[in-house]
Formats: C-alpha cells, sequence, structure tokens
C-alpha cells in the first residue's frame, strides 16, 4: 500500500510539475515583458532627470499640434530670454536627426538600430547632460572638430585625432575627432550615436541658418519655474513657446513610454497566445486527473461529502498550482527580461545592464494572469468531479457520465467556431473602432470552436495520420494508432493546444507568402524608375530618413543618367488630423514615380502654395478641385493651401506638393527618396557603376535596382515571420509540455496494459516507439488543424486587404509541410520522458491485482 | 538443444527478499521445485506463502535475490532486460487472473500479440487448432470489452498457446471467473497438456482448480513444503489440512 501511495504520489509530482511550467512559462512572458519595459522606462526616467536637471524653462519653437518640436526659430530670441528678469543663465542650441557618422570602413554607424543624433556642444555645463569622458580629449571648439560619445567611439574603433567621416545637409565631410563624450555618467544615450559640434560649425552642417532648435534657461535661486516661464512667454514673438523644464521632461518620457508600449503590447500579445494554449494544457489535465480519481472522488462522496465540497477541493488543488507557477513563472520573468534585453542589445540597442525593475503592478497582474488562467481552466473538471456519483466508488462504469451526443458537440462546435470567424469578419471586413480587438478575440473563439468540433476529427484523422504506423513498426505502430483513437477528447485536446500556435505560424506564413506574390507587381508598378536611393537609417519609424540635398546634386552631375528626381516627406495638420505629405518635383516625377495623376494635376502643382490630394482623400474630406484648404505646417505654422488636381495612388501620402512649396513650409534637411534613370543606351548596371563614387562616398545612402527593393523588401517580411515564429515557439513548447503530460498521465492510467505488453514479450524499445507514435500521431493531428486554420485565417485576412493592393492568395507549400514535419518531431521530443518511464515500468506493479 | 532437458522450468533454492535489516519480508526462502515437460502442475499454499512471487521469479518476470532459475537450461539470472523479454516472448505462454488483453486489441489480435510483437506469422494449422479447441472462431474481431469475462480468459489462453511455448505460467487463471466459465477454461488447458503435450504451471488457492493438475506443489512460508500427484478435490483439501492451512 505504501509503495503505490508513494507512486502516485510521484506521478503527481511529475503532473504537478509539467501543469505548472505551462502556467510559469505563460506568466513568465508576461512577468518579463513588465520586467523588461519598466526597467527601461525607469533608466530612461534617471537619464530625464539627468537631462533637465538644471533646466528651469525650455524655449522652443511652437509647434501646435504637432507636439514638442526641433524646428528652428531666430537666434536673437535669445537676447529676449537672457534680459527677462530672474533669468541666471540661458543657452542656445540646435540639433539634428538628418546626420550620419560612417566608420573607418565607410559604412553608417547605426544602420536599423538606434538612431544618430546630433547636437551643438553646450558650454554650460548645468544645462547640458554631455560631459567629457576622463582622457576624453577637449569639447569641439571650431571648424572641422567633432565629438563623439564613448559608445560609439569605442565600437569603431576609433582614437582622438582621427578624421571622421559625417554627413550633413552638405554632403560628406572629414572632422577631428577632438573629444570623447558621455552622457551623463553613461557612455551611450541607449546606443544612440551621438554627434557634437560646436554651435556655428552644427548650424552649418545641420543645416540651419541664425537660428537655434532649443534654448534651455536656469532660474536664479528664488524664483519658481512656472513664474519664470509666464514672464519668457512674454517677451517670445509668435512660433516660439516656453514651457518648464518638468513639463517637457514629461512630454518626453510620455513619447518613451508610447514608443515602448508599442513592444510591451507586442510582446504581450505573444504572451497571451502562450496564457491560452496554457490553459488548455491545465484544463486537458485536470480533466484526467479528475477522470483518473474517480474512486477515491467516488468515495468521498460515499462516506458524506458533498458535490460542493468536492468541486471547491478540485478548485483549490488547481489554485495551488496555480500560486506555485505564477510566483515560478515571475522568477522566471527576470530571466525573460534579461533575454529580451540580449536580444535588443545583439539587435545593436544598448540597453545597460541596469538592475531590473519589479513594480507591484508586474506582480499583481501576473499573479492574476496565473491564478485567473488555472482557475478558469478548472472549473469546468471541477463541476464534472462534483457529478461523480458515490456508487462510482465500488462500479467502475457508473462514473461513466452519459456521452454527450456527438450531434450537440458538433452544433456546440460549429456555433463557437461560427461566432468566432463572425467576430474576425466583423473586425476585417466593418469599418469598427479598435478592429484588432475583434480579430482577436474572433481567433480566439475560433480556437476554441474548433477544440470544441476536433474530437468528432481525431478518430478519422488518426487513422489517416497512422495509417502507415502498423504496416512500419508492426504492433507497436498499430498500439500507438488505436491508443489515440482510445479517449477521442483528450487526443483532440491535448492536439488543440499545439493547434493554436500552429495555426499562428501558419497564418503569418501566408499573410507572408501572400504579401510576396503581390509586392513585386506593386513594386515595379509604382517605381518605373531604374535606380532608387534611400537612407539607410531610419530616425523617424513612419518616414523615410533625410539623404543630404548635396547627394541629389552630386547625382545631376553624371552623364549616365537622364533624369534625376528627389521626393521629400513631412507633415501636415488639416482640421486637426496629422496627415503624411509628399513633395516631388512636378518636371520629373512623372518619369520615375506613378503617382497615377488625373489630367494635368502634376504640372499644376508647378504653381507655388498648390498641392494635390488622393481622388478618395479628397472626397472623404468633402473638397473639390479648386478649393482652398487651410494647412498648417510645424515650420511655417498656417498656410492656405489651394487643391489644384487629383492621383489615384496612395501608398505614400494623401496629399502631395512641389519641392519648392515643401521648402518653403519645412525645414529642408534633405530628401527622402531620391530616383533615377539610366541614359538611353547605357545600362542600368552601367549607370549604377559609373555613380557608384557617389554612392560610396555618401555611405548611408544605399542604389536599389527595381529588384533589388523587391529583394529587401522581401527579406525584411522572412524577417519579421522569422520573429513572429520565434516568440510564438514559446505557445508551441507549452503545447509540446502538454503532449508530455497526457502521455505520462496516459501510462499511468495503462499502467497494466504495458505491464501485460512486457510480460508477453515486448522490448522496451517497442514500448517506447508505441508511445513515440502515439505522441507523433497527436502532435501532426495538432498540426493538421492548426495548418487548415491557419490557411483559412490568412485567406481572409488577404480577402479583407484586397483593396490595399493584395492581389495573390498564396499558400507557401514548403512551410507548411516543413510545419507539419517540426511538429511530428515535436511529438517525439514530447515522448521522450514519457517513453522512458513506460519503458521502465515495473512489469511485477503492472500485472498484481490490487 | 534447451528441449532435451527433462525439466521446462526448475527453480534451485530460490531466495526472494523484499526489504532490508528487521522489515526484510522473505517471499521465498530456499524453495526448490522442477516442472517437468508436458505435464500440468498446481502451486498451492496459503496466502503469503510466496507462490505468485514463484511463478513471477521462474517467469523471468521477477528476479531472485539468491539461487537459480531455468527455463530449459537457462539461467534467468544471467539474462539482461531484454533477452529475458524475448526469453518470455519466444518460450513462455502468461494467463493472467485479470486483465489479460489489450482493451484497444480486438480478440484475435490480442491471441496473436506475442507473433505480432516479434514480428512473426502464426502457424495457420497451428492457429485453427487452437481456435477451434478455444471455440471463439465467431468472436475475433470483438474488443475485449465485448467479451464476457470467460471469453476474455479463453482468448488469454489461446494467445499463451498461439507461439507454442516451452511453459505457460498462469496466475489464478480462473480466479474471476464464474464456476461454468472457470470450468471450461481448465478443461480447455488440460486438453492443452493432453493433446498438445503442453507444459503449464499454474498458481491458484481453490482446491477445485488444483485438482485439474497432474502434480500439486504445496508452498508454506516461501518453501517447498510437499508434493502430490493426479489430485482430487479432496485429497488436496485433506493435504491442505493436514499442511494447517
Amino acid at each position: 500500500m505504501i509503495k503505490t501511495a508513494i507512486k502516485s504520489l510521484f506521478a503527481h509530482k511529475i503532473r504537478f510539475i509539467l501543469t505548472a511550467v505551462a502556467i510559469v512559462l505563460g506568466v513568465s512572458l508576461v512577468a518579463g515583458t513588465f520586467i523588461f519595459t519598466d526597467t527601461i522606462n525607469a533608466q530612461f526616467d534617471d537619464l530625464l532627470d539627468d537631462i533637465y536637471a538644471g533646466i528651469d524653462v525650455s524655449v522652443r519653437a511652437d509647434a501646435g499640434d504637432f507636439g514638442a518640436s526641433t524646428e528652428p526659430f531666430p537666434a536673437e530670441v535669445l537676447g529676449s530670454v537672457l534680459a527677462v528678469d530672474g533669468v541666471d543663465v540661458a543657452e542656445g542650441g540646435v540639433a539634428s536627426i538628418s546626420i550620419q557618422v560612417l566608420d573607418k570602413s565607410g559604412d553608417p554607424i547605426g544602420g536599423q538600430g538606434p538612431p544618430t543624433l546630433g547636437f551643438s556642444w553646450g558650454e554650460v555645463p548645468s544645462l547640458s547632460p554631455m560631459r567629457i569622458k576622463d582622457g576624453g580629449g577637449l569639447p569641439p571648439s571650431g571648424p572641422g572638430e567633432v565629438m563623439l560619445d564613448a559608445n560609439t567611439v569605442d565600437n569603431a574603433g576609433f582614437v582622438l585625432g582621427d578624421e571622421v567621416t559625417v554627413i550633413g545637409f552638405l554632403g560628406p565631410e572629414e572632422f577631428e575627432l577632438v573629444g570623447i563624450g558621455s552622457f551623463g555618467d553613461q557612455d551611450s544615450l541607449l546606443g544612440a550615436t551621438l554627434v557634437l559640434f560646436e554651435l556655428e560649425e552644427a548650424r552649418r552642417v545641420f543645416g540651419f541658418g541664425d537660428e537655434f532648435s532649443g534654448i534651455s534657461v536656469q532660474a536664479v535661486a528664488d524664483v519658481d519655474a512656472d513664474e519664470l516661464t509666464e514672464r519668457i512667454s512674454l517677451v517670445l514673438p509668435s512660433g516660439v513657446e516656453a514651457v518648464t523644464g518638468e513639463t517637457e521632461q514629461d512630454e518626453q518620457a510620455a513619447d518613451i513610454n508610447e514608443g515602448l508600449s508599442f513592444l510591451s503590447i507586442g510582446l504581450l500579445s505573444f504572451a497571451g497566445v502562450s496564457v491560452f494554449v496554457g490553459a488548455f494544457i491545465i484544463q486537458n489535465t485536470f480533466r484526467i486527473v479528475v477522470a483518473q480519481r474517480t474512486r477515491e472522488l467516488a468515495l468521498l462522496r460515499a462516506i458524506g461529502a458533498t458535490g460542493r465540497q468536492i468541486r471547491v477541493m478540485v478548485i483549490v488543488e488547481a489554485l495551488f498550482i496555480g500560486l506555485v507557477g505564477s510566483v515560478a513563472g515571475i522568477a522566471f520573468g527576470f530571466v525573460m527580461a534579461l533575454a529580451i534585453r540580449g536580444l535588443m542589445n545583439a539587435g545593436g540597442f544598448g540597453v545597460p545592464a541596469d538592475a531590473l525593475v519589479l513594480l507591484p503592478r508586474t506582480l499583481v497582474v501576473s499573479m492574476l494572469v496565473g491564478l485567473g488562467l488555472t482557475l478558469l481552466s478548472s472549473l469546468l473538471p471541477a463541476r464534472k468531479a462534483s457529478r461523480i456519483p458515490p456508487v462510482a466508488a465500488m462500479r467502475e462504469d457508473a462514473a461513466r457520465t452519459p456521452r454527450r451526443s456527438l450531434r450537440t458537440r458538433a452544433i456546440a462546435g460549429t456555433a463557437i467556431t461560427g461566432l468566432g470567424v463572425l467576430l474576425l469578419a466583423v473586425g476585417l471586413f466593418a469599418s469598427v473602432g479598435r478592429a484588432i480587438i475583434f480579430v482577436a478575440a474572433g481567433a480566439a473563439i475560433a480556437f476554441i470552436g474548433v477544440s470544441v468540433l476536433a474530437p468528432l476529427a481525431a478518430k478519422p484523422l488518426a487513422d489517416v495520420i497512422g495509417w502507415p504506423l502498423p504496416r512500419l513498426f508492426g504492433i507497436s505502430g498499430l498500439l500507438a494508432k488505436e491508443n489515440t483513437k482510445r479517449k477521442p477528447r483528450r487526443t483532440a485536446s491535448t492536439a488543440s493546444a499545439l493547434m493554436v500556435g500552429v495555426a499562428l505560424v501558419a497564418f503569418f506564413s501566408v499573410f507572408g507568402a501572400s504579401t510576396k506574390a503581390s509586392i513585386s507587381d506593386t513594386v515595379f508598378e509604382l517605381f518605373p524608375a531604374d535606380l532608387t536611393f534611400q537612407s539607410e537609417n531610419q530616425n523617424d519609424p513612419e518616414l523615410p530618413a533625410a539623404i543630404s540635398p548635396a547627394f541629389a546634386v552630386d547625382l545631376e552631375t553624371y552623364d549616365e543618367l537622364s533624369v534625376v528626381s528627389a521626393m521629400q516627406f513631412g507633415r501636415v495638420v488639416i482640421d486637426g488630423d496629422q496627415q503624411f505629405l509628399g513633395a516631388v518635383d512636378p518636371s520629373t516625377i512623372n518619369q520615375v514615380f506613378a503617382l497615377q495623376p488625373n489630367g494635368d494635376a502634376v504640372s499644376a502643382l508647378s504653381q507655388p502654395g498648390s498641392m494635390i490630394v488622393a481622388s478618395g482623400f479628397l472626397e472623404k474630406n468633402g473638397w473639390k478641385v479648386g478649393d482652398i484648404v487651410t494647412t498648417e505646417f510645424a515650420h511655417s505654422g498656417e498656410v492656405e493651401m489651394s487643391v489644384v488636381g487629383t492621383f489615384e495612388a496612395d501608398e505614400f501620402s494623401n496629399i502631395y506638393v512641389s519641392t519648392e512649396t515643401f521648402k518653403a513650409n519645412y525645414q529642408y534637411v534633405g530628401d527622402g527618396l531620391v530616383f533615377a534613370n539610366a541614359r538611353d543606351g547605357v545600362g542600368v548596371a552601367a549607370a549604377q557603376e559609373a555613380i557608384s563614387p557617389t554612392v560610396d562616398a555618401f555611405g548611408n545612402v544605399k542604389a536599389q535596382t527595381k529588384s533589388e527593393i523587391v529583394d529587401e523588401l522581401e527579406t525584411q517580411i522572412d524577417q519579421a515571420l522569422a520573429l513572429f515564429t520565434g516568440l510564438l515557439l514559446f505557445a508551441v513548447i507549452i503545447a509540446i509540455l502538454g503532449i508530455t503530460n497526457t502521455l505520462t498521465l496516459s501510462i499511468y492510467e495503462r499502467t497494466r496494459e504495458i505491464g501485460l505488453l512486457r510480460a508477453v514479450g515486448m522490448v522496451r524499445r517497442q514500448v517506447r516507439r508505441m508511445i513515440r507514435w502515439e505522441a507523433v500521431i497527436i502532435a501532426t493531428f495538432g498540426a493538421i488543424l492548426g495548418v487548415g486554420l491557419g490557411i483559412v485565417l490568412g485567406w481572409a485576412v488577404v480577402k479583407a486587404l484586397e483593396e490595399e493592393g493584395f492581389g495573390a492568395f498564396s499558400i507557401p507549400v514548403g512551410q507548411v509541410v516543413l510545419a507539419l514535419f517540426l511538429a511530428a518531431l515535436a511529438g517525439v521530443l514530447a515522448a521522450i520522458w514519457p517513453a522512458r518511464k513506460a519503458a521502465r515500468m515495473n512489469i511485477l506493479d503492472a500485472i498484481s491485482t490490487e | 538443444m534447451t528441449t532435451t532437458t527433462k525439466y521446462a522450468a526448475r527453480l534451485d533454492n530460490g531466495i526472494k527478499t523484499y526489504g532490508e535489516g528487521e522489515s526484510a519480508v522473505h517471499a521465498l526462502n530456499g524453495a526448490t521445485a522442477e516442472f517437468e515437460r508436458g505435464h500440468f502442475t498446481a502451486i498451492m499454499g496459503p496466502s503469503g506463502s510466496g507462490k505468485s512471487t514463484l511463478l513471477h521469479c521462474i517467469a523471468g518476470l521477477d528476479s531472485l535475490t539468491s539461487g537459480s532459475a531455468y527455463i530449459g537450461d537457462v539461467d534467468l539470472s544471467s539474462l539482461k532486460d531484454r533477452d529475458l523479454t524475448l526469453l518470455r516472448r519466444e518460450r513462455i505462454g502468461f494467463v493472467f487472473q485479470a486483465f489479460n488483453l489489450v482493451p484497444s486489441l480486438s480478440a484475435e489480435e490480442n491471441i496473436l500479440l506475442p507473433l505480432s510483437i516479434g514480428g512473426k506469422k502464426p502457424d495457420e494449422d497451428w492457429y485453427g487448432q487452437i481456435l477451434d479447441t478455444v471455440g471463439l472462431r465467431d468472436r475475433l474481431k470483438h474488443l475485449p470489452a465485448e467479451l464476457s469475462g470467460g471469453e476474455q480468459q479463453r482468448v488469454a489462453a489461446a494467445r499463451a498457446l498461439v507461439s507454442q511455448p516451452e511453459i505457460i505460467f498462469a496466475d489464478e487463471p480462473s480466479g474471476n471467473l464464474d464456476s461454468k466459465a472457470g470450468a471450461e477454461l481448465l478443461a480447455f488447458m488440460r486438453r492443452a497438456v493432453k493433446e498438445f503435450g503442453q507444459t503449464i504451471v499454474m498458481v491458484t488457492h481453490d482446491p477445485n482448480t488444483a485438482a485439474y493438475a497432474d502434480r500439486i506443489i504445496f508452498l508454506e512460508d516461501g518453501k517447498t513444503v510437499d508434493e502430490m500427484y493426479d489430485p482430487t478435490p479432496d485429497s488436496v483439501l485433506d493435504r491442505l489440512k493436514s499442511l494447517g492451512g
């Protein structure tokens, strides 16, 4: 008896661990995401505290609806500010994001990672966080001198006195590295490349006139910052505003927070998938456990426990596992946070290795997720347990509740799936707010619906998947196949957990393949130019980074090119809404970019102060050609623009103006895109070869032919797919653990049967093989459901996006086959432990009667 | 050739101890027994006398603490798990008291189990002969759950016979059956011995069951204490009484 009790305890321990692991993984992703983003936030807060420590008031261009701005304003404002009573020190500076440093081999530093930021060196230490590092030379004090942050210097292998190429407004120039700076006490501003010049030199390199992009003010000791801000506001010209340092700090903190929230929402979504998959597993485990404990529970009922007590008992047990799992999950969350940090740093971000931050919110949310997950998952099994009749203690078959009929299951499953699909369709096709919530809820409900239907498919599909097994592996194969058919619900429910992860992977693959299928048509249609040039920098996630205007000017000098045409991009505010705006050269744009203008809309643009509008956008705003529209620019303020025509393509922006109009309303720092065509008779390759000196000199500019653009976009899609798949790996790992869990429990149930097989001559290898193939069938079953569902979801989304240029629905056959193969392999992995356990089972325990 | 030895199986001074020190239990305490080919032997004894342990040790399901168990002339203690398993598969048949059949396999698949585990096909004549003797031809496609207790045990007996093993071990084969089904099963086992020359060793505590055997070995406190040939229920009962069991 004691032996059996210990044995059963051991079996329970494994079950306990495997169930808890499902919770740990889900919770750790949640906790890790919070810990990581909270830590970064805290780092930024420290940083901002450093930056704003001495700044009481900040004077800047009033960008109206654009929020904080680095738009320049006249330098004479500084004089007015200094004259205000209560100002102790004030210093003006300029800043630019359109700047690039080349490393020793002429490649741009930073690339797709953290941005490059240019500043003028501030003479007043209390107003600037930049310091000279010990032994780091001197601050830049005149023409031809530059200072870089210590991290960049180290990474690029520069030493003081090196000639460093910086590409600014005027194109590539050589500067002497005179200083190595630190940001506060950090060598790096989270991996950003910091480039500093003396003020006048900075203005020249950034393309500023006698202007500042900001003035920092320190108040005399007894003057309050708010009071001083008001006083300064009174002397400022229109278009320039004063805010307290604190306000600006808060604004920046909010911006950073918003930027980080993309990351955390993204990570949390994947954590959500893992938790969802975990719920399947936990529910399945509890259901099996309740079934296995039927006699014990019935005995409790027989000696007087109420159904309610049984229910509470099961739930309490679940909550205990949930509690342990959640606590371990939070602990493991620290590891997750470190892993995310490692990944970010591998991607070029210099996230400092500060102590991780655990906020109470993280604890509360993680515990709620972990406990809620187990509670919800245990409700149904607990209810089932409470309905076991006392007589089941004596008679095995009495516990068998009448099976819900297949028809009921089919109807319920179809209804739930239908509801999911409906929500999905609403999210995709109807224009509702927060469509993504409908899509996510729809997908989740559809998953549940399919998992309700899955038991109906379990037997026939197991027969199909397992068909070759008896032929290949004889009795082991036959038993593997038959065992999966024995408890179709258990098989289906275990497989459903894997289905979720696989479905999402398949969905992203289909989506990616369909995007790829239409991408080349779109690119060839949109970019008729032989060569397209763009910056490799990414300073603004929404707009292309500027290429120095000198680049296009240089290109014009080549005889091999027939046309060089530049486009600029910016933001405008119309009726309170921010819009993107593109600027083109009306005389050449038709040769290089497919704007699809209606009539002679493009040539009408030559007239200053005019714009053309996408026909859909025109209609939406109720405008017509000839209307005057009030448009707000960050630089020039409100401007009356006349609508002179319409166009059809709107991939980039809804509004186009001429480059001339653009320059009048923006701080012109460079071109977003430059196009060029090879002269007739000169091949594209020859032209590309001819202009390579200029392209190389500008380091950060990449020249691409149409097919190179397609290649790059395809690579980006593949990278995104790889990232998503990587994040979904968690859900898949949890699902695999689920298979392990189910098999372990099933083996426990089948102790005697396995003992019998061993007694009559089955060797351990055959036992392992039997369990292994059972796992493979379950995994393949889940993968088939997942791939099917993923393809259907992918098709729906591609259809929904048809209007946005998604032409072809395409199934990546190779990837689908690979996914099925990998799922089968995952089954093999899932079976390792249970198969070993089954093979080592003591034959005597198995065959001796109780 | 193993078949040349006189005994299908034998146990020589078998000792089986569970636990250690003071709490050690000697399930077998120097038991010695020989099982001749073509004989039907029953092992009897009060509960706790070690009769099941004896069966397990001699059938290669459990190992002796000391002493030797032989199947033919193969010393079981010299075999590793794999060889022991192969030996069970090829040379031994089993009939247990309950849970004899794999629930997911049909009656026929269960009968053929030892052969299919070894990847072998049945000898058609022999298989037909067994089926006729057990009388299950019309139940072959049924799953165990669809068979009566008696039918299930007959399937188990047919399975034990199908590989033509040197010896069949049966542990209370009729223990869970009503008297009619039990009698049918035992009669069938007896025929297997008489008509096919099968060797059978059976553990039982029931004198009526034991009376089907040619010979009975009595076990007490882990030792073989007595034996008897050509038993009848009454003679068995008398002997048990004299043993104090």
